[in-house]
């Protein structure tokens, strides 16, 4: 299901609006520099400063403090602190299978970008820098243009494959990234592009979202059951029996998330469509800012 | 009996064991289902064998629902009537007596069906019209008779099948089918056999045969109608009414009993067990249902138990027993009277229809005075002669006001042993005389008499007389009753005549006594009867149109018929009942019929096509299937399990809660509503009570109860204090039970309030017309708009208007009987005329509804004034109810003055 991006972003916004502006931890991103709001309490370039140290051979010449330097015989070079905005990285799923939904609730995949938005949104507004992978507003940025541009590739976020294979990453290093998804595909489509994000120093999560029917699996009778997409399809006498199986292969692959976010020092959520997207937001502010 | 009108089609009912096979071999199709999750299944075993084809239940269903729609298609119909097909001329044959008049409908939508399906010349003939006098039986086209169907009536006789029989014989006929719709009573051999000879002959006979009431008689002071039926194979229970004048003259239902009949048992007694003053009400008893002419009893005289007086001036009891002057009165009158004695103050005061005075010369002049005032009222007044009489007739030449005739002073002694003369024996009585043909045995003789003044109107007062033409009876009208005088003892002092059977049908031609039962032979001939009012088929009294006189004769020999219909039949003011069934003739089943007729059953119930029952039938095991086969594929989820669930929720009729609202009046004050079947009027009845009560329970000392509705059929009503009856035209007619409910209600203290809702009482408007429909039964009094000092205006508040949600509508209340004004109170007297109806126009609930918040429910008037009309409204309902609880007393408050003014001194 395809939304407008005006309807998407005025969602997210509202969404937004109900918590205080998100400091993303900085800490741990340390090498995709970017001139940010607030420091990262190291040397670099920023404007204020942050310590003196003698110069080394090496240095440029401009770069010596000559107040500091007349006060004794060494010459010193000041430092300033750090201050950089951190990247994050938004990638949302884009796959048929993200447009299923059960009865009255939502698409996963809307709820999936109404989340995405949000929390970009509330980044934005803490200066971070927001960028959307794999489309056209991959380009860290912040600001309104900035939502305006993610939520325009949101909503026409749509492709014709049945599950989502994650991106592999790119150019910049560190940042956060964060997955949403419903971790359906293949193991291959999922574990080696999050063993490259994590090697690439970014820090991150992945929020799996379900439909409630993916959970319970309320089917019973004979069934032919289809990929979204239809490349797949499957057929039970009696799809009721198959409900303790199912739920176990779900399980196992949640817990396989699970523990691969935890290794990597990511965090992991579930969460389906009928649960309060609120509720999700605020794991996400929590999870992001835990460790400032 | 159900027949198919296309049986062919039910050969595809063969197809079902292909249909069983194809449908077992073929599993339920699977659905399709899109599901992200479906990589995770893959690979997954289902872990039972699941049998692949239709469950067996599932296969009978849709089978039954096939076989439904087959059968349904084939057109099955109950009481398949026998088609008309053929060619030729067609006679249709009704017997059209009194016995085809419980089904006559029936027979009657018979004929219809018939004639309209006939695609030939039809003749239609009832066996009780006069025979066609032509050579012809008047073959028409069939649809010439159509018109004419419904305006037959049945006879209230039996139909004359030999003289059709003989018509037939002295016509001859070209040949001719014949459809003979009889009542299957009778002899049918002559008339089955001269149709037989004509071609073919169909019979149909009604389900079962007409039941039949012989007259009534009086055993042991109980009245026991004899119920005759010819149909005895079931015990049955026969439900009898007695109809007659209630007090108000309006017939009515008096009685109801029942005659059992066990099986093989073709004649019962229903016995009437009724008061005697109830009893002597009775006009004709009938079968409470399928009345037919042969099922009502009509009842004369013979019904009635006259109370005699007889009074004697020797009133001693000395003296032995037969030369009492009252002994043979006393034989003659006692089984068949109701006889009393005693003083003639104590007689008199008992009303008495007959007051028999034998040999009572003078009476003081108060007694002449009252005496003379109670004939004059209708009395019957009989007085014998005797020594006394004639003593004093010698001495007085007495001009009594209480003889019929002036006597002459003496009488004449006739064969005794100083006089020439032998007893004179009667002469034959006159035509004119009450006793006309009656008669007199050889062996009466008057041996001694009081003898008549001659005089110019002597003639006219004679009602026998001896041989030599002296007047023994004479009798003279006074007022609306009448002085009879025998000119002889009662005892056999003077005559024998008093030991002879003359004597007893004497009185009961003077109306005296009665006989038992019905109207004897010798009662009837000699005489020339005239019908007053006729029996119809159908059992109904209806007035007779002016005929010539019937000789008795003709009454009492052969059955009845079209020149001498059952009814009343009147001759010199004395009037008989002649009913249909004698018990000498009494109806047996239909016999004598040929071999080579075809029997019909006259199915009571009309043809049904049964096609759209199988149709929905198998429509809602489709519907059932839907379902399973949605249980079965597992669809079966939420919603449609809801659907279902309601769909198979039969709603359960609730259960009556007559005896909790007889509780619930009883116990508390409660205001009721009738319902006139207008769902948005009873609303606004319901919603106005509430209000009024609300009104009630806020401002009074009343505390009604929330508003009952009343269904004025099945309710009781007797607990209510005030009934609030809205006018709709949707009300149906009241059934007579309904009306002597409510008739007793009013009676005892009920208030009923009519409200036309039209705001004016017009005889043009609708409700007014339905309103005139639903009362004309009722014992309504005289009504007469409110007047300006009735109670209604003070019981409570002081009102000078009674609007309701109309303003201008009239208010009738019962009129005022008088008019008295009191001292220092210039009231009408009003004590105990508490109106039972009110009548009005003004839609009074519309203006007390409220709704369950409290708030009005209908505007009333506009602004503020409307608010005050409202206000006024809601007070004329205080003041109404207060009427009710209250009656009159606030009309006595009146009186207070005067009372405390009479305790001063």
């Amino acid at each position: 299901m395809s939304q407008t991006a005006q309807s998407l972003r005025a969602e997210a916004q509202a969404l937004s609006g109900a918590l205080p502006p998100l400091l993303a931890d900085a800490e741990r991103l340390a090498s995709n520099v970017a001139m940010g709001a607030h420091g990262r309490r190291r040397a670099g370039s920023g404007e204020s400063f942050w310590q003196y140290r003698h110069a080394m051979p090496g240095d440029n010449l401009a770069s010596i403090d000559w107040r500091r330097s007349a006060q004794g015989d060494a010459l010193f070079i000041r430092e300033r602190e750090w201050e950089a905005s951190q990247t994050v990285g938004f990638w949302v799923d884009p796959s048929k299978a993200m447009d299923y939904q059960s009865a009255k609730f939502v698409p996963k995949s809307t709820r999936a970008k109404v989340l995405a938005l949000a929390c970009a949104s509330l980044l934005s507004r803490a200066g971070e820098r927001v960028s959307l992978l794999d489309t056209a507003a991959v380009r860290p940025g912040f600001g309104q243009a900035k939502l305006h541009q993610m939520a325009i590739a949101l909503a026409g976020l749509s492709r014709s494959e049945d599950y989502g294979i994650l991106p592999l990453p790119h150019g910049a290093r560190g940042g956060h990234r964060l997955f949403f998804s419903d971790f359906m595909g293949a193991e291959s489509d999922i574990f080696p592009a999050l063993h490259a994000h994590a090697e690439a120093g970014n820090d991150g999560a992945l929020i799996h979202i379900l439909d409630p029917s993916e959970e319970t699996f309320p089917y019973d009778g004979r069934i032919i059951f289809e990929s979204m997409g239809g490349a797949i399809d499957f057929e039970t006498r009696r799809a009721k029996a198959l409900r303790e199986a199912y739920q176990e292969r779900l399980d196992e692959r949640s817990v396989m998330l699970k523990d691969w976010a935890h290794r990597a020092g990511w965090h992991y959520l579930r969460h389906t469509t009928q649960e309060n997207p609120q509720a999700a937001l605020l794991w996400l502010f929590s999870a992001l800012g835990v460790k400032r | 009996m159900i027949g198919f009108l296309s049986p062919f089609i039910l050969l595809g009912l063969l197809a079902l064991p292909l249909l069983w096979w194809m449908l077992r071999a073929v599993p339920p199709a699977p659905s399709r289902r899109r599901f992200p999750g479906v990589r995770l299944l893959l690979g997954l075993k289902d872990p039972e064998s699941i049998p692949d084809h239709t469950p067996w239940w599932l296969l009978l269903l849709r089978l039954t629902a096939l076989a439904a729609a087959i059968v349904a298609f084939a057109q099955p119909v109950l009481n398949p009537r026998a088609q008309v097909a053929g060619s030729g001329r067609l006679l249709v044959l009704l017997d059209g007596g009194w016995a085809s008049a419980p089904d006559w409908r029936l027979r009657l939508s018979r004929v219809e069906g018939i004639i309209a399906s006939a695609n030939r010349p039809v003749a239609l003939r009832l066996l009780t019209a006069p025979l066609p006098a032509e050579g012809d039986l008047g073959f028409t086209a069939a649809q010439d008779l159509a018109p004419i169907i419904q305006s037959l009536s049945p006879a209230p006789y039996a139909p004359d099948r030999d003289a059709f029989a003989a018509w037939l014989s002295e016509n001859p006929q070209e040949p001719f089918e014949t459809l003979w719709l009889s009542d299957g009573i009778g002899d049918a051999a002559s008339l089955a056999s001269a149709l037989k000879a004509h071609g073919k002959v169909t019979l149909i006979t009604g389900l079962s045969p007409a039941v039949s009431l012989l007259p009534a008689r009086i055993e042991a002071e109980m009245l026991i109608t004899p119920v005759h039926r010819v149909d005895t194979r079931a015990a049955q229970t026969i439900p009898l009414i007695a109809i007659g004048p209630a007090p108000d003259g309006i017939e009515q239902v008096l009685w109801r009993t029942e005659a059992s009949f066990e099986v093989g048992e073709s004649d019962a007694n229903a016995p009437f067990d009724m008061p005697f003053e109830l009893r002597n009400r009775i006009r004709r008893i009938a079968l409470a249902e399928g009345g037919s002419a042969g099922g009502v009893v009509l009842a004369d005289s013979g019904l009635i138990r006259r109370k005699v007086a007889l009074y004697t001036a020797s009133d001693s009891q000395e003296g032995p027993q037969l030369v009492d002057p009252l002994f043979y009165l006393k034989k003659a009158l006692e089984p068949s009277s109701q006889v009393i004695r005693g003083t003639l103050d104590e007689l008199l005061l008992a009303v008495p229809d007959v007051l028999v005075l034998a040999d009572v010369a003078t009476l003081s002049e108060e007694e002449t005075k009252r005496v003379l005032a109670w004939v004059e009222e209708g009395g019957t007044l009989l007085r014998f002669a005797g020594p006394r009489l004639a003593a004093a007739s010698r001495d007085l030449g007495i001009t009594d006001p209480l003889l019929p005739v002036r006597l002459r002073a003496g009488g004449r002694q006739l064969g005794g042993a100083m006089t020439w003369d032998t007893p004179k024996r009667l002469r034959p009585f006159t035509d004119e005389s009450p006793f006309a043909g009656l008669q007199a045995p050889e062996e009466v003789e008057i041996s001694a008499q009081v003898l008549a003044q001659p005089g110019p109107d002597l003639v006219g007062k004679v009602m026998a007389s001896l041989e030599d033409g002296t007047p023994l009876v004479t009798s003279a009208r006074m007022g609306q009753g009448r002085i009879v005088l025998f000119h002889i003892t009662a005892n056999a002092e003077w005559s024998n005549l008093p030991l002879s059977g003359l004597f007893v049908d004497m009185l009961t031609r003077l109306s005296v006594s009665a006989r038992n039962g019905a109207a004897s032979a010798d009662e009837l001939v000699g005489q020339n009867w005239l019908l007053t009012r006729a029996l119809d088929g159908f059992g109904n009294l209806v007035d007779a149109s002016p005929s010539t006189a019937i000789s008795g004769d003709t009454l009492t020999s052969g059955p009845r018929d079209a020149a001498s219909p059952p009814g009343y039949y009147q001759s010199n003011e004395r009037e008989v009942a002649i009913n249909l069934i004698h018990e000498d003739a009494l109806p047996y089943a239909l016999k004598g019929l040929p071999l080579g007729i075809a029997h019909e059953g006259f199915a009571a119930q009309p043809e049904t096509p049964l096609k759209p029952f199988f149709l929905l039938a198998a429509f809602m095991l489709l519907t059932v299937d839907i379902f399973a086969s949605l249980f079965i594929s597992g669809r079966l989820t939420g919603g449609a399990q809801a659907a279902l669930v309601l769909l198979l929720l039969v709603p359960s009729p609730q259960a009556k809660a007559q005896d909790e609202r007889a509780l619930l009046a009883a116990d508390n004050t409660v205001l009721a509503y009738v319902l006139t079947g207008d769902t948005r009027t009873d609303e606004i009845s319901r919603a106005g009570l509430y209000g009024l009560s609300r009104t009630l329970f806020e401002r009074t000392s009343i505390e009604p109860v929330d508003p009952i509705s009343i269904d004025i059929e099945r309710d009781d009503i007797s607990l209510i204090p005030f009934l609030y009856w809205p006018i709709s035209d949707q009300q149906a007619p009241l059934s007579p039970l309904a009306v002597s409910k409510i008739n007793r209600y009013l009676r005892n203290g009920g208030m009923i309030m009519f409200d036309t809702k039209d705001a004016h009482l017009g005889a043009g408007s609708i409700h007014g017309a339905a309103l005139q429909r639903l009362t004309a039964q009722l014992e309504i009094p005289p009504l007469a708009p409110i007047e300006p000092d009735h109670v209604l205006t003070r019981s409570f508040y002081l009102l000078e208007v009674f609007p309701g949600r109309w303003a201008k509508g009239q208010l009738w209340v019962e009129a005022p009987s008088s008019l008295t004004t009191i001292e220092g109170a210039p009231f009408r007297n009003l004590n105990d005329g508490v109106t039972p109806v009110v009548i009005g126009s003004n839609d009074f609930a519309s203006a007390w509804a409220i709704n369950p918040q409290g708030r009005p429910m209908y505007p009333v008037g506009s602004g503020a004034r409307g608010e005050r009309q409202r206000e006024l409204a809601k007070r004329f309902g205080v003041n109404l109810i207060m009427y009710v609880m209250t009656g009159n007393y606030k009309s006595d408050q009146v009186h207070v003055p005067a009372l405390l003014e009479r305790l001063g001194q």
